[in-house]
């Protein structure tokens, strides 16, 4: 797979499917081992557009992340029931990818949705080194090749400016924010569809949280992205769709306008005017 | 103010200025306990090392780096044999107890079964290598014994003066004959391993000492015998006996390993390999779980997360732990005892797979036991050797382990 390279990766972003749903959850349940964590969820991602999954602590909402690109296979005692797929355009051919298919080849599936975590994670090695790390797992590249993809991965997490006098220096000398666009650099090096970000702000300061927040808003037009937050106003301020979870279940789901502003639930309208949470 | 509590409405302030100072020198008494705790095992230290400096001294020669034990010229001997033997003995134990070791570690730490019954397994070897860290390293001594130097026998007893066991490679069977000049041997190649000894009365193709081949002659007493020192090498009594004599490789292989260097090394690896494992185990486990998530989410398999980032994160502490190890290793004379035996006349370094060998702590443990006194100072003077190649092993590896650590910051 030489030819994800960034040239081909927005060829194909260049078709405009922008109201598609991406990612088709039905029914899915899932359980930590006898503690059943979502219950009966059903939800449609659109394609291109940024969803925030919003609700108190232990909702569920990082469990269906992590269902998503099968992080949690990981974890001892999880599993989950249902249907969780994703379409793929394999050359022009419509396909389905069933992400809870436990033959699946879950290395495929996490090079087409990357994962970005709620602490930076970069590894213990140079900047170029950390966002070449996935390329050279996937991919057979030339020197220069990869060169190029470093710097447009860096460039398209808008820390390229920051860090390219240093690319072989340590990453883990870089500022928290710096760090965490270093690892969403990382992340979209593998030319994925899909973004997940598990509460990618929470440990950033403010100026940190509005770099990340613009580049969210900046990337939605290649991505489809997921992001779990606990902050109402970034959920308000760089989503599309928000879907509200509670005690393991989808409580309401729709347009981040309408939720925010008339929400047709009721526990909705408290949560987001911060009455519990 | 009624809401208070009493404890602290009606506090003496006299009470808390006194208790506060009173608290604070117990600290500072507590913590001139600590230096002096550490103080004296510093102090035992160096009254150890000047002590053994003060008998071992004088008998720091070259004599001693390059010359071998001698029941003859006590004043002359020297170690040389055993620092080989050392060497290889823990060289052999690093490659088996390193790999095995680490591996294992990444086993336990990163390849966690989600099955029940492989999780049982897991659980299992996880205690047995918690238990036999614990066990005495004269035990590991009797193990190899049994399964390096005698395998159980099933590949036949080592009997003295005899090839035994099973061959494999690396090695030629000779009859070893005297010739009419007087100490001066030819060898005839040996065709049934089974005949020891064989009996000359015809001429016979054999090889000199030096391993051209001649063609030896017969000579019959009563007829005359040849004066001419040349003919004389080349000639052989009839009736002369050739015994077995057996030229080995280095690569010369057999089954059972005896009281090789081999077997000592392979059972110093079982004492230490515990050791390597849990140093291994704790470094591992300290490599935050966020790494291996980033490299999972990457899409990286978990060959591809082990190799590229848990162990190279966990690569100082794993050294560590192997230094430890192999501290141990190069110090410890019990299992050594037990598996190669207390024999220290041996004048050079094993020269292949299976030879014998002399180590350094039997060697000291040997010369600490005698009479004379020129043994009990050079015993003294070996036990410096030991810790100078133990320090500069020691701070090989750290010096290896720094570069490391900065290669990856």
């Amino acid at each position: 797979m030489s030819s994800v390279t960034p040239a081909i990766v927005s060829e194909k972003n260049s078709d405009d499917l922008s109201d598609q749903t991406l990612i088709h959850i039905e029914k899915l349940n899932a359980w930590y081992g006898d503690f059943q964590a979502i219950h009966d969820l059903s939800l449609e991602i659109p394609k291109h557009k940024v969803t925030a999954f919003i609700g108190p602590s232990g909702c569920g909402k990082s469990t269906l992340l992590k269902w998503i690109n099968r992080m949690n296979d990981v974890v001892p005692g999880a599993r989950a029931k249902g249907r969780l797929t994703i379409d793929d355009d394999h050359q022009g051919q419509r396909k389905e990818i069933d992400v809870l298919d436990p033959n699946l080849d879950v290395v495929g599936l996490r090079r087409k949705v990357g994962i970005v975590f709620q602490k930076p994670n970069p590894f213990p090695k140079s900047i170029y080194d950390n966002v070449a790390f996935g390329p050279r797992l996937h991919m057979k590249t030339s020197k220069s090749e990869l060169d190029e993809l470093v710097e447009w991965s860096l460039q398209k997490a808008a820390v390229w400016d920051e860090v390219k006098d240093r690319l072989h220096g340590p990453a883990l000398g870089l500022s928290g924010g710096q760090q965490q666009r270093l690892c969403i650099a990382r992340a979209i090096a593998v030319g994925p569809e899909v973004l997940l970000m598990d509460e990618p702000c929470s440990a950033l300061d403010p100026s940190s949280t509005l770099a990340i927040e613009d580049l969210i808003f900046e990337l939605r037009s290649q991505y489809t992205i997921v992001i779990v937050t606990h902050n109402m106003q970034q959920a308000s301020r760089c989503s599309d769709k928000t879907a509200f979870f509670f005690e393991g279940r989808l409580i309401e789901a729709g347009n981040t306008e309408q939720v925010f502003t008339k929400p047709k639930n009721k526990q909705t309208d408290d949560y987001v005017r911060g009455k519990f949470g | 103010m009624s809401t208070l509590p009493s404890a602290i409405v009606n506090q003496d302030e006299q009470y808390l200025v006194d208790n506060a100072r009173r608290r604070k020198q117990l600290s500072i008494w507590f913590y001139f306990l600590c230096v002096a705790i550490a103080l004296i095992s510093v102090v035992i230290l160096v009254v150890l090392m000047v002590s053994i400096w003060s008998q071992g001294q004088s008998r720091l020669t070259t004599d001693l780096l390059t010359r071998a034990h001698s029941e003859l010229e006590i004043e002359r001997s020297g170690m040389w044999p055993a620092i080989l033997g050392s060497l290889f003995v823990c060289g052999t134990c690093a490659l088996v107890a390193l790999p095995l070791g680490v591996g294992t570690a990444v086993f336990l730490e990163e390849f966690k079964p989600t099955q029940k019954v492989l999780r049982w397994i897991h659980g299992f070897v996880q205690l047995n290598i918690a238990n036999l860290a614990g066990v005495p390293s004269i035990v590991y001594g009797l193990l190899g014994l049994t399964v390096f130097v005698y395998m159980f026998n099933v590949f036949g007893q080592i009997r003295v003066n005899e090839s035994a066991g099973m061959e494999i490679m690396g090695y030629k069977h000779f009859y070893q004959v005297l010739t009419l000049e007087p100490g001066h041997v030819v060898f005839a190649p040996q065709t049934d391993p089974t005949v020891r000894q064989i009996t000359f009365d015809e001429p016979f193709q054999a090889v000199d000492p030096d391993g051209n081949p001649i063609e030896i002659s017969i000579w019959t007493p009563g007829t005359p015998k040849p004066t001419d020192p040349e003919i004389r090498r080349r000639t052989v009594r009839s009736g002369a006996i050739g015994g077995t004599i057996t030229e080995r490789n280095w690569y010369y292989f057999r089954l059972p390993f005896d009281k090789s260097f081999l077997s000592g090394g392979l059972t110093l690896a079982l004492v230490i390999l515990p050791i390597i494992i849990i140093a291994a185990q704790e470094s591992l486990r300290g490599v935050p779980s966020s790494l291996r998530e980033a490299s999972m989410g990457l899409g990286a398999t978990t060959w591809q997360t082990v190799r590229d980032v848990s162990l190279p994160a966990a690569l100082p502490g794993i050294m560590t732990g192997s230094i430890l190890a192999m501290g141990r290793a190069i110090g410890e004379a019990a299992p050594i005892l037990v598996v190669m035996g207390a024999a220290v006349a041996k004048s050079s370094g094993p020269q292949h797979l299976m030879d014998d060998a002399v180590t350094m702590p039997v060697l000291i443990f040997n010369w600490a036991g005698r009479q004379q006194d020129e043994f009990k100072e050079l015993s003294a003077a070996a036990i410096i050797v030991l810790l100078v190649i133990l320090l500069l092993l020691n701070s090989t590896a750290i010096y290896i382990r720094q570069k490391v650590q900065k290669a990856q910051s």
